[in-house]
């Protein structure tokens, strides 16, 4: 098996490629030890199996992020047989950089020049083979969205991988000599000379040094372990008296030896640059709000239509399925328990999840636009100011604003975020951001117990959502995204692109599926406890395990202000926020059929009334403050396993809510029993 | 003068980045490097600047802008 790695910059078209190679022969998962995703596939050519690294996309080699210290590290240390450089071609200046920066490595390398029929139609001529010549490694021109052009691109990875090609820092460290400041040069031939005699691996010295001079900490502290103290205070000493002059000696350099490859191999007839009529607004202070707004809820609303057909589809089969269940069940001679179990939670799961997919399935169809078009960067640009508050960067408005659509499907669309401390953090967000379903709970209940001082209640969550921010920011804000890490926005505004349908409905398929399996499970694991505990023979509620429990447990719910029916209707919360309303029906009204009732997310008829009858006023606000930030439901929960691929971080995002919404019910009933 | 002091259309001359070595680097592999061309396409007073060189459209902070040295070219 031969490995690839892949390496890019943001926006070059990795990913693409990635998908297109591995197709469904995917694994992601995380780097050991370390909380960023790691994403490998595999494919064949001829014999041979190939493994594709898709390494996290960064814009050069030095390592700041979390991200960029696994996509470094990997490189440098060659642990890819070859490496595949893709570059933006109708970028191709800015996107050789990540070439020039990793020149000097002496892994195998070939180069793709993506997205060439974007360049052709900005007036770009590129010559690819003159382009192989200067740089003497295989270089291939090509539109990874294109899948009849791949057969070039395996008959250029053979000539790679024969060829062994590498590149090196010779023509960049010319350059430096030729072009760059004296001191400086002198300072890097000192660099140089000090540590001539560590261990370089799988980089040349030159490469070493000029990472020593742009501070690069990995390499900093790599050398100052192999070399002698006194060379290491001299080291030292030179650094601090560059500061920062010695990355910028080395940048210049790089972008120099770039487009000196460039001089002749492509020219350009590009019009003169201007921000087009649609960049205008779309960058507006005030109208991009608007646009990024109006567009995201038009792209979600198209893509909905699609997935609303399949929902209903799916309820409307389940009606069906059951009473043939029943039937069957009779006719086989089983116990009705059966066909409860088979209608309850195989096929009411399966519905439930079949029916969330839906918003799955739209939230990542239309980030997945955005991001292709380009137009995700425009977005994060106009609200990068509000969301840099909370530290995180402008790309996260899109996911948390459509939170309040779906939270388990916004979760999926973290993914465009560019570090997992961010989609972390993005996640334990979205949490309390409420979806449609669980305001209509929650107002449902205000006007139950407080007519129409309802809306109050609105006004008031909406105050809460933002002081859980601020608290989730406070808590898991500086782990998941250290300060130091954080540099302001300095952000790539890609070219805009049409949309590759193909790529993007085969990933989006596949990213459906991938959470489907994981939610199925999570839902019918709950489900079946739900009906488990809920069951009795006779259908009274009172003869079920839910209510022994519910009564052991109930001197402690108290504290919350919570009696047995109230907490387990909260858990039932837990389940879907419509199901907390069915568990109510039958914990209050000991109803025939406990869980049919939670698994269709029914509310018994009078349930309003019934509670009014029984429930206290503080008990009440207890309840609607919990359900504020209870769980949002398992869906959310099962696409959060799946996203952070990580049991600790689901428990803890759990824990968490669990304890802000139990803690809120603690305050509010209190205070409302001394007050009222 | 600093980068968000240009005015709209006006084309300029990176001199010197200040900062510590991360904004360093993360301006330089943007493709914002010493002596590159730019071109600045929006500059509002109050939004970040739009700025293009090496092919590409870049939005920088303000803040971070004042950190960037340049020179009308």
């Amino acid at each position: 098996m031969r490995t690839i790695a892949l390496l890019g910059q943001p926006n070059s078209g990795k990913s693409t490629l990635f998908n297109a190679l591995t197709g469904s022969h995917q694994h992601v998962g995380n780097w050991p030890g370390k909380t960023v995703e790691r994403a490998e596939g595999f494919f064949t050519q001829g014999e041979e199996l190939y493994r594709v690294v898709d390494l996290p996309g960064s814009y050069g080699l030095t390592a700041n992020s979390a991200e960029e210290v696994v996509t470094r590290t990997y490189i440098e240390h060659g642990y890819a047989d070859l490496v595949c450089i893709i570059v933006d071609a109708a970028q191709l200046e800015r996107s050789l950089y990540m070439l020039a920066d990793f020149a000097g490595v002496k892994s195998p390398v070939m180069l793709v020049l993506n997205m060439m029929d974007v360049a052709e139609q900005k007036g770009k001529k590129i010559d690819v083979e003159k382009i192989e010549k200067l740089l003497d490694i295989p270089v291939l021109g090509f539109t990874a969205s294109d899948l009849e052009g791949y057969p070039k691109f395996f008959e250029t990875l053979n000539r790679a991988i024969e060829k062994k090609a590498t590149i090196s820092s010779d023509k960049i460290r010319d350059i430096v000599e030729r072009e760059g400041d004296k001191a400086g040069v002198a300072n890097l031939k000192k660099l140089e000379n000090l540590i001539a005699n560590m261990k370089f691996g799988n980089r040349e010295k030159f490469w070493m040094a000029s990472k020593l001079l742009e501070n690069d900490s990995l390499v900093r502290s790599e050398v100052e372990t192999a070399v002698t103290p006194e060379h290491w205070n001299e080291i030292k000493e030179i650094l601090d008296s560059e500061g920062t002059d010695g990355g910028l000696l080395t940048g210049e350099a790089k972008y120099r030896f770039v487009s000196e490859v460039l001089q002749d191999a492509s020219s350009n007839d590009e019009k003169p640059v201007k921000l087009s009529r649609f960049d205008k607004i779309a960058t507006h202070r005030i109208w991009g709000k608007f646009v990024a707004f109006f567009i995201l809820v038009i792209t979600l609303a198209m893509s909905m239509m699609i997935a609303v057909p399949i929902i209903m589809g799916c309820f409307g089969l389940q009606s069906v399925a059951e009473p043939y269940v029943v039937k069957m069940c009779e006719s086989l001679g089983w116990w009705p328990s059966v066909a409860s179990f088979v209608n309850s939670v195989v096929i009411g799961g399966l519905a439930v999840t079949v029916a969330m997919m839906g918003f799955v399935f739209a939230i990542l169809v239309t980030f997945g636009l955005m991001e292709d078009t380009g137009y995700l960067a425009r977005s994060s640009y106009v609200f990068d100011s509000w969301l840099s508050r909370l530290g995180l960067h402008g790309k996260a408005f899109m996911p948390l604003v459509s939170g309040l659509a779906c939270t388990g499907g916004a979760v999926c669309g973290t993914r465009v975020l560019d570090t997992r401390g961010q989609r972390l953090f993005a996640m334990v967000l979205l949490w309390s951001i409420p979806c449609g379903s669980k305001v209509a709970v929650v107002l449902f209940l205000a006007s139950v117990f407080f007519g129409s001082a309802a809306p109050l209640f609105g006004l008031i969550y909406v105050a809460l959502i933002f002081a859980s921010f601020w608290l989730s920011s406070k808590l898991f804000g500086n782990k998941l995204m250290p300060v130091k890490e954080r540099v302001g926005m300095i952000m790539e505004l890609p070219p805009y692109h049409k949309p590759h349908w193909k790529i993007l409905m085969k990933t989006v398929a596949r990213n459906v599926w991938a959470v489907f399996k994981k939610a199925i499970l999570v839902i019918w694991v709950v489900s079946f406890i739900f009906w488990l505990v809920s069951y009795s023979k006779d259908g009274n509620v009172e003869h079920s395990v839910l209510y022994t429990i519910g009564n052991a447990i109930e001197p402690f719910t108290q504290i919350f202000g919570m009696r047995w029916q109230l907490f387990i209707s909260y858990l039932g919360g837990v389940f879907s926020k419509e199901a907390s309303l069915g568990v109510m029906s039958v914990v209050f009204a000991s109803t025939n059929d406990a869980f049919s009732l939670v698994s269709r997310n029914a509310a018994g008829a009078n349930l309003g009334e019934m509670m009014r009858a029984v429930v206290s006023l503080p008990e009440a606000l207890a309840f609607i403050f919990a359900s504020m930030f209870n769980i949002p439901c398992v869906l959310a929960m099962g696409t959060t396993y799946r996203e952070t691929h990580s049991l600790k971080w689901l428990l803890t995002i759990t824990g968490y809510y669990f304890a802000i919404s139990l803690g809120l019910a603690f305050i509010v009933y209190h205070i409302a029993l001394w007050l009222l | 003068m600093c980068l968000s002091e240009m005015k709209e259309n006006q084309k300029g001359l990176i001199h010197k980045i200040n900062g510590d070595s991360r904004f360093v680097s993360r301006v330089v592999s943007m493709g914002l490097p010493p002596s590159s061309q730019f071109l600045v396409l929006q500059n509002d007073g109050r939004s970040p600047i739009l700025v293009y060189s090496h092919d590409t459209m870049i939005a920088i902070n303000r803040k971070e802008c004042s950190q960037i040295e340049v020179a009308i070219a």
